[in-house]
């Protein structure tokens, strides 16, 4: 229960940068998911909030007053690490009490509180289990159970999900939103899967090689991302080229057809730039049905479908804007959805043209030349 | 020597132990059979014989010797410095040995490899270069006057039980995630020394139960250091007397074998019992 602020924090492992110039305040009671690709720095940055390792520059601040220095057992924080780390010689009820004896309650109290715990994450019927004698999912939920144990001042969960299976992690993953919004505890958790991210967090840090690429909320982070990355990382994303045609009245251009995108304002004009645009926005029409400022239009084959539940997910391939000519091929691969009931109208083969509705696509600048180059060989990929 | 066919005995139990808690059921090839049988003859035909020379006369089975040998008082004296020897060493091999291999694991991994050295350098020195290069050492030359004092024989059976015991530590400190358990415990707000006690020494117990048992067993049945330095110890005793009354030495022999197995047996029961051991087994 405390505000947790980390000012500066950088870290080298020897030629390796892990975190650069992270700057992050938590406020009390809210859940932060780190998210980014492998070897991003999120561990490393939870580490050393925790204490485990010591920054190269930067402060570690918790309730206003500067931790940095202290050693993790001083710290009054609770961790929760991938591999549980559950004490195997000592029972689930033993390894919840364990943080409570160090600090020397008195039994009857350790008693009550174990009790109350065990309780909290339906673990009663394991207590007197040791950890190998319990399931992934419980043994996760005794570590969780046995940092809360101790009303840590902030909570640290490093990728605590990864190793249970599908239905279990979701379980858990509701499990812990519902403990931390009534404990209110302040809580970092470390994940590289978006859906976990997405799903459980006040506001989500997407982190790419040592650096904080963007904060926000769940639904902003998702609806409108800051940067292709970003765009990238969370969720499908169709990214088309496009060239701000003018700034002035926020219109991009493509194919020698101008529309609006929200986001061209930001743009100088000229600027190469990419049109983000999810596959469930894109909106199939009529092959004849025109294009216009407000409602670009592709077209584009059927390439592959794939199942997802509720929706299918069409892959079209020789994609190109409006009506262009024939061969003038812009876009690989463009995903859209479209709700499995109606798939059946667009076996493989077909051609199906879509159109961007108005509000739901998004200008960003182009990647930076070494990105830009990989997308000149990869043009308009959709990314899951 | 008693101690190491015992530390033998020991190492093949407990790989049978292994074997049969990770694979359960099945039939074992021809060939481990042989190889089974073999080693039993190995192991227990100088024992068969070592028992026919201790209880007859050569004609009739006789408890004679045994209650001979048990009743003389140099013996029981022997055996008891023995044992004093051999439990004085293994608390100070353990006692330093634990917290130094946890040490090494968890800070200072880049010793591992000067560890693993020193503690393979007392297998290739012979123990009449360690007596004397203790004696030399630790002599009136030395900085200490350490001659004459049972604490240079204490020295000599710490280096040369090493080894084992650290080897033993070390193997189950590996089998354990050192570094995330300590972590763990830290977070909980443990400091250092509870969490050695009460986290990492439980986890490694089995590991610590081996070191000390093969420890003890070692010196138990050490000649060569004791005879050097002058201590009338259990096999010294048992060499001093061979040639005047050998069927008593041998029913001894028989009755040393029997302690150390008992407490071979005791171990087997502890490890089977702590829930490390098992989850250990599982995880194979
Ligand atoms: N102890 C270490 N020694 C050397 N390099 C390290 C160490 N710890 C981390 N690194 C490096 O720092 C970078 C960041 O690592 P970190 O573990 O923080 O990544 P991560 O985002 O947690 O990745 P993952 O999702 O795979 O767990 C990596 O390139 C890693 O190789
Ligand atoms: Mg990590």
């Amino acid at each position: 229960m405390a505000r947790l602020e980390l000012h500066g924090i950088s870290k080298r492992f020897g030629d390796q940068v892990a975190v650069a110039g992270f700057d992050l305040s938590v406020e009390d009671g809210e859940l932060v998911t780190f998210l980014g690709p492998s070897g991003c720095g999120k561990t490393t940055t939870l580490r050393i909030t925790a204490g485990f390792e010591t920054p190269d520059t930067g402060s570690v601040v918790v309730d206003g007053s500067e931790v940095t220095g202290l050693p993790p057992n001083r710290r009054g924080m609770g961790m929760v690490f991938q591999g549980y780390a559950l004490f195997p010689n000592m029972t689930a009820r033993d390894n919840v009490e364990f943080g409570l004896a160090v600090r020397r309650r008195p039994p009857a109290e350790r008693r009550r509180r174990v009790d109350e715990l065990l309780g909290l994450f339906h673990l009663e019927h394991v207590a007197g289990h040791y950890p190998h004698q319990m399931s992934g999912g419980q043994q996760q939920r005794v570590a969780l159970a046995r940092a809360i144990a101790v009303e840590p001042s902030v909570l640290l969960l490093d990728e605590p999900l990864s190793a249970v299976d599908a239905k279990v992690r979701e379980e858990l993953r509701t499990e812990i939103r519902r403990m931390q919004g009534q404990l209110g505890i302040t809580t970092i958790l470390v994940t590289h899967d978006q859906a976990e991210a997405l799903s459980i967090s006040d506001r989500v840090v997407v982190m790419n090689s040592g650096v904080i690429e963007e904060v926000g909320t769940p639904a902003r982070i998702y609806a409108e991302p800051r940067s292709a990355f970003t765009a990238g990382f969370i969720g499908a994303m169709n990214e088309l080229p496009v060239r701000v045609a003018s700034r002035r009245e926020g219109l991009v251009e493509r194919a020698g057809r101008r529309f609006a995108a929200p986001g061209a304002t930001e743009l100088p004009d000229g600027a190469a730039a990419l049109l983000l645009v999810r596959p469930e926005s894109l909106e199939p029409i009529e092959a004849a049905a025109a294009a216009s400022e407000e409602r670009p239009v592709l077209r584009g084959r059927v390439d592959v479908q794939t199942f997802l539940g509720a929706t299918m997910r069409l892959f079209l391939g020789g994609v190109v804007w409006g009506a262009a000519a024939e061969g003038d091929h812009e876009i690989e691969q463009l995903a859209v959805d479209v709700p499995s009931s109606a798939a059946g109208r667009w076996p493989v083969g077909t051609e199906l043209s879509v159109a961007i509705p108005v509000g739901s696509s998004r200008v960003i600048a182009a990647r930076t030349a070494a990105e830009a180059a990989a997308v000149t060989r990869r043009p308009g990929s959709a990314r899951t | 020597m008693t101690g190491s066919r015992a530390a033998g005995a020991f190492w093949s139990a407990e790989t049978s132990g292994t074997a049969r808690a990770g694979r359960g059921s099945g039939r074992p090839p021809a060939w481990s059979l042989a190889v089974l049988v073999v080693s039993i003859v190995y192991f227990f035909l100088p024992l068969l014989g070592t028992a026919a020379f201790a209880f007859s006369t050569g004609k009739v089975f006789t408890l004679e010797y045994l209650a001979q040998g048990l009743t003389d008082p140099d013996a029981l004296g022997s055996i008891l410095l023995s044992a004093g020897f051999a439990v004085s060493t293994t608390v100070v091999a353990v006692v330093l040995v634990a917290p130094s291999a946890y040490l090494v694991e968890l800070r200072l991994p880049g010793l591992r490899p000067v560890l693993d050295f020193v503690t393979i350098l007392p297998f290739v020195i012979p123990p009449i270069i360690l007596t004397l290069g203790l004696e030399e050492v630790y002599g009136i030359r030395g900085i200490f006057n350490l001659v004459g004092s049972p604490v240079l024989l204490v020295g000599g059976y710490f280096a040369l039980t090493l080894p084992f015991v650290y080897r033993a530590i070390d193997n189950a400190l590996r089998a354990v995630d050192v570094r995330t358990l300590t972590e763990a415990a830290e977070s909980l707000g443990s400091g250092p020394f509870r969490t050695f006690l009460r986290v990492i020494v439980p986890s490694i117990s089995t590991g610590i139960l081996s070191a000390a048992l093969l420890a003890f067993t070692t010196i138990m049945g050490e000649f060569t250091l004791a005879s050097l330095m002058g201590y009338a110890t259990f096999p010294v005793m048992l060499n001093n007397t061979y040639a005047s009354a050998s069927r008593e030495a041998a029913s001894l022999v028989l009755v040393s074998f029997m302690i150390t197995w008992l407490s071979v047996l005791a171990l087997a029961l502890v490890a089977r019992r702590s829930p490390t051991a098992r989850q250990v087994a599982t995880a194979r």
